[in-house]
């Protein structure tokens, strides 16, 4: 369990070949193995969403996931989503929108949002409210992070001319 | 209600200056902090809720690879001093806590022992090998077993549990009971909640032992006194400290103290020679960090058949854990300071028990008096009632009117420039009661249980010193800044407050443009690094924009007043009469209209830092101003909270129709801001009421440990806010600020009891009791007698105002209100 192995991981289009006991977990991994400190750690335990990141572009818990498990696929963090200096049309809409305060929970959000909005681009704010339950934030009520989604996904939308 | 205001940069709803870097990933929080070759500890934590420490062997874990050392109480005790707390106080015992306790454990949580490894998993494993022997005493896990004659002494060096009683009496209370119509009781019971920052406690600190000097990274929303803390507990001076607070991910109050951890890791930090860090864990932060309110309150009030309050009576009792990191009397004092609020009581009587008992240790929560408005809209409800009065009026023949202002209350406390009685009726009108109550009735003709409450607040924000002298509760309010323009022109500033996530960067250098006449951009505000930063008190309450705000603005001012000497010199004037700073230009006031000079201010910091010697007589070379400020003994804000709530008599599940706040926070710095605090604070306030609760068994174990059994409200649970904003500026505090943050949490809590009560009214029960769970709402419904689904519910009569006709309070059978 503490004896390092060695791993190859591919985060943001990068490949890592890294040395890590197999009990390390996901989170620790990118945050102390490859400096990736934008996904955060909120409980360790899979309730507060804050470490969300996506593994073959689907949301999952970095918490709740051992780094050795997730060799030959993809993973995609907050670091990765904004182009350069342009932010993503929903990271645009959170910060014009006030959906962010102590910007915690902000990560796990924005990669949970960036991978529905693809799969469901036009949410009603049930929908939206539905799959941000996942996420626990302490510190907005919730409101301006829906409006925001809303926001972005509608500029999204009329960005692919749909 | 004022729309216009003077002001070209303070009020503007600019977004946020941080939020880039939370966006994407670069913001840095405590754990972005690394520093090479830093040692991880783990806590070991008591099992008990109370029990003495018979033995420590360590040999085990210690014995494991990775491991630097385990270490206990005693030998914390020989490091660092112990915090001794003795606020030469009426009614408050003193109190004395080693950084690790020595002899007994006083709560499931407290920490025994700590173990210093090479990275935190290995700690943690240590930590299971540590065998602590514990000789199990009898706990006291509630108030009434605490105060119980002969009851197991929490503290052993008090003479009972009763840490702190107070009481205080204004007019005759008594003698009004007498000639009342009615004296109405009511209770409330606030449950235990804890913080819950998203980002939990933590720490890193850093001995450089060439300098003798400790750095320590911490996110804390009060870095000086922090600072203060430190070196006094270390036995260092305060230059041998530097107390650096990157980004915070949530405070809420959690943050403000010294806790055991963090002294005792920067104990370590120095034993070794080398940085040490600690991240807490979500269960350690759930059990042992910090928890909050737990308050009963009973009130008896003595009034009129119409409703007139002529006395009113607090029975307060504070369960306030364990160990105290404050004085004890320090947040309920403050609810029976404030209690009767925005309305006109004169005679009032207070008695304010705060009880140690076998549980984590309380501290202040965002509105450590959260209680208030719900003891006082709930007093007023169930006088509504109990004489079958329109809870409107009775609000409305109660409350402090424009013509009463100033307005001093029964304890002496002055509301100035507030307006409650507006903000009343804007939420009034803004529901449209009568429409309400025409579906209300309609409602409960169809079985439906609908209920209006109506909530409104008094929120104190900033404490001026003036206020904590004469409250007898330690402390002081005052704010410190400085502001430097630098040799190119570009406007450095700084601040004693330290956001915990709010946003200050952007309303601050709102503030700073305003008064030095530069755009918000021009401006960069550092704070939370006590070698930047001037010594000031912190961020508590909400006094980030009346003390870190107006500071700045009258610090900004002061350093516009220099640069406009020295333009004057520059443009060859007397003086500075008719010049101004306007986006960086000066200005001047030629027949009524502002021209352009030429001199910007890069050119007037140029001659004041390069050329000193043109400078005008009696003025010093450079640009840097500071000062300190202490804003009035307290500044208020108010609002009224409105709130349509249902119950599915069938689950107890409880669904917002419509939640609206008409709020007074007087001049705001940034709108967008305030709006996102009074979203989070109603959102916070309705978790807190609704859901979450710190739940002990009776032998003080904690049964709430995960995020799974202590349950935060998610977007499913929460409804959308309407604000209607409201802007009366305070007469005495820099641009009239008033500040808020925390009424929202006060408004909430008061405004959903009395929403539900409302709701249940036809099945004649009350809930006096928090969180106000479906199990909790089931438990009222089945207990009421007359209840049966589907059956159609009469109109209790709440709007009747026939005193004589109604029946028992809470029996709905048989009334004859109007329908
Ligand atoms: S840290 Fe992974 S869900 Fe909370
Ligand atoms: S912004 Fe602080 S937890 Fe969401």
């Amino acid at each position: 369990m503490s004896t390092p192995v060695p791993i190859s991981l591919v985060v943001n289009g990068e490949a890592h070949d890294l040395v890590v006991p197999p009990r390390k977990l996901l989170s620790d991994v990118l945050r102390e193995d490859l400096n990736l400190t934008g996904t955060h750690v909120g409980c360790e335990h899979g309730v507060c969403g804050a470490c969300t990141i996506l593994i073959d572009g689907r949301p999952a818990r970095a918490c709740l996931t051992y780094a050795v498990q997730l060799e030959g696929h993809e993973l995609t963090t907050i670091e990765a989503v904004a182009e350069g200096d342009t932010l993503s049309p929903l990271q645009q809409a959170l910060h014009e929108e006030h959906g962010l305060q102590c910007g915690f929970c902000t990560a796990g959000i924005v990669m949970t949002f960036e991978a529905y909005l693809r799969e469901n681009p036009a949410p009603s704010e049930a929908e939206v409210r539905d799959v941000l339950s996942g996420n626990l934030c302490r510190c907005t009520g919730y409101q301006n992070i829906v409006t925001a989604v809303l926001k972005a996904a509608e500029a999204m939308r009329g960005g692919r001319g749909a | 209600m004022t729309t216009e205001t003077p002001f070209t940069h303070i009020g503007k709803p600019l977004p946020r200056k941080e939020d880039r870097r939370f966006l994407t990933g670069k913001g840095r929080y405590l754990d972005d902090v690394v520093l090479p070759g830093a040692l991880q500890v783990s806590f070991v934590r008591a099992p008990h809720a109370h029990a003495r420490i018979a033995a420590i062997d360590t040999e085990a874990a210690r014995a494991l690879p990775g491991v630097l050392g385990v270490f206990t109480g005693r030998d914390l005790a020989q490091w660092t001093a112990p915090l001794r707390l003795a606020p030469p106080i009426e009614g408050l015992h003193p109190v004395e806590m080693t950084t690790l306790p020595i002899d007994k454990v006083r709560f499931h949580g407290d920490p025994v022992a700590v173990v210093v490894a090479r990275d935190r998993y290995v700690a943690e494993d240590a930590a299971e090998l540590v065998e602590v022997s514990y000789e199990p005493l009898p706990c006291v896990a509630d108030t009434a077993a605490a105060l119980a004659p002969g009851a197991p002494l929490v503290d052993d060096t008090l003479p009972d549990n009763l840490v702190s009683h107070q009481s205080f009496r204004a007019g005759d209370p008594v003698a009004r009971r007498a000639e009342a119509a009615r004296v109405v009781e009511a209770r409330f019971d606030l449950h235990r909640h804890t913080h819950v920052p998203m980002e939990t406690r933590g720490c890193l600190a850093d001995w450089d032992a060439g300098r003798s000097h400790l750095t320590m990274h911490i996110g804390t929303q009060a870095p000086h006194p922090m600072r203060s803390q430190l070196a006094a507990r270390m036995g260092l001076t305060e230059t041998q400290v530097t107390v650096i607070s990157p980004d915070i991910g949530g405070g809420f109050g959690q943050k403000i103290a010294l806790y055991r951890e963090e002294l005792t890791v920067a104990a370590l930090s120095r034993h070794f020679g080398r940085p040490v860090r600690w991240r807490e864990d979500r269960l350690e932060n759930l059990t042992s960090a910090s928890h909050a309110r737990e308050t009963h309150c009973v009130t008896r009030a003595a009034v009129r058949a119409d409703g007139r309050i002529l006395g009113l009576e607090l029975d307060l009792t504070e369960d306030f854990g364990a160990y105290c990191f404050y004085p004890a009397n320090y947040m309920a004092r403050v609810i029976a300071m404030i209690l009767t609020g925005p309305y006109r009581i004169s005679d009032y009587a207070f008695d304010v028990k705060v009880v140690l008992t076998n549980k984590c240790g309380n501290g202040p929560m965002r509105a450590p008096m959260a209680i208030t408005s719900w003891v006082m809209e709930g007093t007023i409800d169930a006088v509504a009632r109990e004489l079958g009065l329109d809870p409107v009026e009775v609000r409305r023949i109660n409350a402090v009117r424009p013509a009463d202002l100033p307005f001093t209350m029964p304890t002496g406390e002055v509301l100035e420039d507030v307006t409650p009685l507006e903000t009343l009726e804007a939420a009034v009108a803004a529901i449209d009661v009568p429409a309400f109550r025409a579906r209300q009735a309609q409602a409960r003709a169809e079985g439906r249980l609908l209920g209006l409450g109506l909530c409104t607040v008094v929120e104190s924000t900033t404490y001026g010193s003036e206020f904590y002298k004469a409250a007898g509760i330690p402390g002081s309010g005052h704010e410190a800044a400085w502001v430097r323009i630098e040799p190119s022109g570009a406007v450095n500033a700084s601040v004693g407050v330290m956001g915990s996530g709010q946003g200050y960067e952007t309303p601050l250098a709102q503030a700073v443009a305003e008064g030095l006449g530069v755009t918000p951009d021009m401006v960069n505000v550092h704070m939370g690094h006590t070698d930047i930063a001037p010594y000031g008190m912190g961020s508590r309450g909400a006094r980030g924009a009346t003390a870190g705000g107006g500071t700045l603005y009258l610090c900004a001012q002061k350093a516009a007043e220099k640069v406009l000497a020295i333009a004057a010199g520059m443009l060859n004037l007397n003086d500075a009469q008719g010049l101004r700073l306007q986006d960086g230009q000066v200005e001047r006031r030629l027949e009524d209209a502002w021209q352009a000079t030429g001199v910007s201010l890069a050119d007037v910091a140029r001659r004041a830092y390069l050329d000193p010697t043109a400078l005008p007589e009696g003025i010093a070379p450079g640009l840097d101003v500071s000062l300190t400020y202490d804003p009035p003994a307290m500044t208020y804000s108010n609002s009224t909270h409105a709130c349509e709530v249902e119950i599915d008599p069938a689950t107890g599940r409880i669904a917002i129709a419509r939640y609206v706040v008409a709020e007074d926070c007087g001049t705001v710095l940034n709108p967008l801001v305030v709006k996102g605090q009074q979203q989070g604070a109603v959102g916070m306030g309705l978790s807190g009421a609704l859901f979450e609760e710190v739940i002990y068994d009776e032998s003080g174990q904690n049964l709430t440990a995960t995020l799974a059994d202590y349950l935060v409200a998610t977007a499913c649970e929460l409804p959308n806010i309407e604000i209607l904003p409201m802007h009366t500026p305070n007469r005495k505090t820099p641009a009239g600020i008033k500040g808020m943050a925390e009424g929202g949490i006060m408004g909430s809590i008061g405004v959903i009891a009395g929403a539900v009560n409302d709701a249940l009214a036809p099945l004649g029960v009350t809930a006096e009791q928090m969180p106000l769970s479906p199990q909790r709402m089931r438990a009222l419904m089945r207990g009421a007698g007359n209840f049966t689904y589907g059956t159609s519910f009469s109109d209790p009569g709440t709007t009747a105002h026939d005193t004589t006709t109604h029946g028992t309070p809470g029996n709905s059978d048989g009334r004859t209100g109007r329908a």
